[in-house]
């Protein structure tokens, strides 16, 4: 019983990956479904007084769609699996159990960060696979090097994702205290990407290059975010490995 | 194997634990006693590197692969096995690297036997007992042969059965490794440690071999159990010259105090005739622990 192996089971025993591969195929299967009848829905719903009147859909909404329903729910299914793993002092006995024969303590980081990041990835890859087929079959095929794009620089901010709620849970604790810690800086992130000036280098970016770069964006926009993401990404994961350290004052 | 000056633990202005120099000799089944609150769970943490000492020094004469630590209420994550959690466990230590997969196996389920678990090997531990988990956390700590043992109330929350089989298990292994053993259980840290260390609010009143710490309070002493008439008997056995004090207890229970064991062996018998008091009972009083501790901490 190694611990990858550990890891491993506690995403398979606890069902977490069915949480993760059904919000992000969830929303795989949705998002170009509901970029496809958006319109015919409308106009089945539109009044007399009322026509509403959209433009025919077209491949980059359908990706557009999936990234739009699953980057949100997606980040806080995602953020709740990481803490779960990573938060391992939450329950101080475990802690004990763990840290009195595991040392230096990062060790006992490592495959927690590691699987829950491959875990993620797999999910949302999988749910970009799903969503880029159904765009293909129900509006016509999306250019392939965006979608492929798009995917690699969300898979970067998933990693970010991962890392930072590796460092909290270091800092707090606790499942809930992590997973809402870690909530807030992910929202405080567009707010503070209100301001274009930054909005260009904050890792929150990258959750929509999916759906922006199949619609005409360029990777000169990310190349900031990518850089600041990868890291900060390290840095995090550094903290937390410092943090594990950490004897009770 | 562990020594310490001067520790001291503080929450606050709550000291847990006040200038402790604990002395573990090698090889020893080391008895922490004391009661709730003593600062035994504050000392062991420290000793197993998961507190810090606010001042003094620690020495560990053992790395961290080769100490074993088990809390009080031992948790795992409730959807592994019983097996899983000791073959983690055996992982971990780094132990299991020097043996073959088969070996690890074989000696995963030598402890689960050990521990009574056998049948329950497969079920997930979400669902044992207290007592069981507490076994779980025995084998667990056990598995990989560790130098040194920090056991935290290890039998607390076992039935008599299991108390007694944990018991025994410590017994065993004396001469294998060194434990440290904390319990409020005193007549579990009589019958298991050959050094005991008697920590109260967090002061080490006395550290040593048990048998220094009974015979340096052992008083010649008597119970008697009469039917009726125990004050009237206890006055009666004051005026004799050889006893040095008589105390009348609830349930006829008389303690006597005696000058020499072999002066009342001679005498008490007829003195008790005397009174014409029904006897019940009657036998020497052993020093136990439990009445050093109340000496030592009244």
């Amino acid at each position: 019983m190694s611990p990858w192996r550990l890891e491993f089971l506690r995403l398979t025993r606890t069902k977490k990956w069915v949480a993760l591969v059904g919000v992000y195929v969830g929303f795989g299967l949705m998002g170009p479904l509901s970029a496809r009848y958006t319109k015919q829905i409308l106009a089945r719903v539109s009044t007399d007084g009322a026509t509403i009147t959209m433009p025919d859909p077209t491949p980059p909404d359908g990706i557009a769609q999936f990234v739009s329903n699953a980057s949100q729910i997606g980040t806080l299914v995602v953020v709740i699996v990481a803490a779960g793993a990573l938060a391992f002092d939450a329950i101080p006995e475990m802690g004990v159990f763990l840290r009195t024969r595991v040392s230096p303590a990062w060790r006992i980081l490592v495959p927690r960060i590691v699987v829950s990041f491959l875990a993620a990835a797999v999910a949302f890859l999988l749910g970009t696979g799903v969503a880029w087929y159904e765009t293909w079959a129900l509006l016509g095929a999306p250019r392939a090097a965006p979608v492929l794009a798009g995917a690699g620089l969300g898979v970067v901010f998933l990693a970010f994702v991962v890392a930072l709620t590796a460092a909290v849970a270091q800092r707090m604790r606790s499942v809930l205290g992590t997973v809402m810690t870690s909530l807030v800086v992910l929202i405080a992130m567009p707010l503070l990407g209100l301001a274009p000036a930054i909005a260009r280098w904050l890792p929150t970016s990258l959750a929509n290059a999916l759906a922006d770069l199949p619609a005409g964006g360029t990777m000169n926009d990310y190349w900031p975010a990518l850089g600041v993401s990868v890291v900060a990404t390290i840095l995090l994961a550094w903290a937390a490995f410092a943090s594990a350290g950490r004897r009770e004052a | 194997m562990i020594h310490t000056r001067g520790l001291v633990k503080r929450y606050g202005t709550h000291a847990a634990l006040d200038g402790v120099d604990l002395e573990v000799p090698a090889g020893s089944v080391y008895g922490l006693a004391g009661p709730n609150g003593a600062g035994k769970t504050t000392l062991l943490g420290i000793l197993a590197g998961i507190r810090k000492a606010t001042e003094g020094e620690v020495t560990v004469e053992a790395e961290t692969g080769e100490v074993a630590v088990l809390p009080d209420t031992p948790r795992f994550d409730p959807w592994l096995t019983g097996r899983e959690v000791v073959a983690l466990a055996l992982t971990l230590s780094s132990a299991g690297d020097a043996m073959t997969a088969r070996e690890n196996a074989e000696r995963v389920d030598e402890v689960l036997a050990q521990s009574g678990l056998t049948d329950a090997a497969e079920r997930r531990c979400g669902g044992y007992s207290r007592g069981m988990l507490q076994r779980l956390g025995i084998a667990s700590t056990l598995v990989a042969r560790p130098s040194l043992i920090l056991l935290d109330e290890p039998a607390s929350a076992l039935d008599p059965q299991g108390r007694r089989e944990v018991l025994d298990l410590i017994t065993t292994l004396r001469g294998h490794a060194t434990v440290l053993f904390s319990s409020h259980i005193l007549g579990d840290v009589q019958e298991v440690c050959d050094t005991v260390g008697i920590l109260h609010h967090g002061r080490l009143l006395f550290q040593g071999p048990l048998s220094d710490l009974l015979v340096g309070r052992a008083v010649p002493r008597y119970e008697l159990r009469v039917r009726g008439g125990a004050d009237a008997v206890a006055e009666a056995l004051a005026r004799e010259a050889w006893v040095s004090s008589a105390t009348a207890a609830k349930g006829g229970i008389v303690h006597v105090e005696v000058t020499s064991l072999a002066d009342a062996e001679r005498h008490l018998a007829a003195a008790l005739a005397a009174t014409g008091a029904s006897v019940v009972s009657m036998r020497p009083e052993e020093v136990s622990l439990e009445r050093a501790f109340l000496e030592l901490t009244s």
